[in-house]
């Protein structure tokens, strides 16, 4: 009896943590896989090896870089099994159109179409960065790289994308 | 003394960097300081583009054959059911429309991570003005330093959300006019702290910090100070066209 009121709470507990944090994981996913469905697929397969895997998350605050872990890790995974067909970045963007073009303003819409078109290696971080609110050193530390690549990812990122909005660039400095 | 290059190139990769080096510099050079407000403009539009619906993502509310692709395993049959029960609440979460207020605000809360930054640079006066304005309301001076403003979708309104900077930290505001609270309310729940107060004739203002180290006593002063240098511009019980 004890032992089932004591695994109750360990799902409630689980459960509340999974429904405060699926928000920005799905964001998360998308931004990183670019696609709707394969994030919503990876989320859920996230959340399934956390609950096998809940016991090494010691301390609750630190859920959600320990969600963001598995799920690069899901996501790369999801590579290695299905030979993925390379895909113009028009399609995808006219493929996610209902989504990216859900914003109330035309600027959003043309901006999620540029996240879309920036290299993957210039676009997680900014993720991490601004949609997850990860510091530099979370960001190296989750991407596996020096805190000077970071920021100069997020340098080149911003760049890019302010590029590709067509933004008054004439103040950016060159490199 | 850090150069405009420099200057510039460490703001594109942490527009949010509060180190007092780059304020100095911000301080002594307009063409620094026009590009700031550039890029501020630009990076409150990427953490909105970066926002996507969630309604329009979330899992189905129903178990579904996950992709073989994915390898679901036999094993984990009871791991799945919990998951999809997580999934079920999880959207019924999103659609249940009159659930506690104080949570309301907590998932709103984490719904926008980027708003909590510690900064010393204000939010662009014109965006505060349109944000206010939307709610028939102004701010007196003595608010403090407010560093984000956004008018936000919440239970069915568009309301202002606003970060003040204090010298405990970010303290976040959510003026309710359409949320009436018969008394104070003080709540801490999922790593936020905060208290929702009355307003009369006005609804409610929701005030609150992330993390437990400012006490309820300290927000509840904030939310008065705020309550304070609120200017109504428009009477809510005058007839409306």
């Amino acid at each position: 009896m004890k032992d089932q009121v004591g695994g109750n709470h360990k799902r409630a507990r689980f459960e509340a943590l999974c429904r405060s944090l699926r928000p920005d994981l799905l964001r998360f996913a998308f931004w990183l896989s670019r696609d709707r469905a394969l994030a919503e697929d990876v989320v859920q397969e996230t959340m399934l090896r956390a609950w096998k895997a809940q016991d090494s998350l010691l301390d609750e605050a630190a859920a959600k870089p320990w969600f963001l872990t598995i799920i690069r890790r899901e996501f790369a995974r999801s590579f290695e099994r299905k030979r993925f067909v390379t895909v113009d970045v028009d399609e995808l963007v006219a493929r996610e159109e209902p989504m990216l073009a859900a914003a109330e303003e035309q600027n959003l819409a043309e901006l999620r179409a540029a996240l879309f078109k920036l290299p993957d290696e210039y676009r997680e971080p900014l993720v991490l960065q601004v949609l997850m609110g990860f510091s530099t050193a979370e960001i190296a530390r989750e991407l596996g790289l020096s805190g000077a690549a970071v920021l100069t990812r997020l340098f080149r990122a911003r760049k890019q994308l302010r590029t590709l909005c067509g933004e008054d660039t004439s103040l950016d400095p060159e490199s | 003394m850090i150069d405009c290059t420099r200057y510039r190139q460490a703001m594109l990769a942490q527009p949010h960097d509060a180190d007092p080096e780059l304020r100095e510099h911000r301080a002594s050079c307009p063409e620094c300081t026009l590009f700031t407000e550039r890029l501020l403009r630009f990076e409150s539009g990427l953490q909105r583009a970066l926002r996507v619906a969630v309604a329009d993502a979330v899992v189905p509310l129903r178990p579904r054959a996950p992709r073989r692709a994915l390898g679901f395993r036999k094993g984990w049959a009871m791991a799945a059911g919990m998951v999809v029960a997580v999934v079920v609440a999880g959207g019924l979460w999103l659609g249940v429309p009159r659930s506690s207020l104080a949570a309301d605000v907590v998932t709103h809360m984490q719904e926008e991570p980027q708003a909590w930054r510690r900064t010393d640079v204000p939010v662009q006066s014109a965006a505060l003005q349109d944000v206010l304005r939307d709610s028939h309301l102004r701010l007196a001076a003595g608010t403090g330093l407010v560093s984000y403003a956004a008018s936000c979708h919440f239970r069915g309104h568009q309301v202002p959300h606003l970060v003040i900077q204090t010298e405990g930290g970010p303290v976040t505001v959510m003026v309710l006019v359409h949320e009436h609270a018969q008394k104070p309310v003080q709540f801490d729940e999922q790593g936020y702290r905060g208290v929702i107060v009355p307003v009369a004739g006005h609804g409610s203002l929701a005030v609150l910090t992330r993390g437990p180290a400012t006490d309820f006593g300290t927000i509840e002063h904030t939310a008065h100070r705020v309550l304070d240098s609120i200017v109504w511009t428009e009477d809510p019980s005058a007839p409306r066209p």
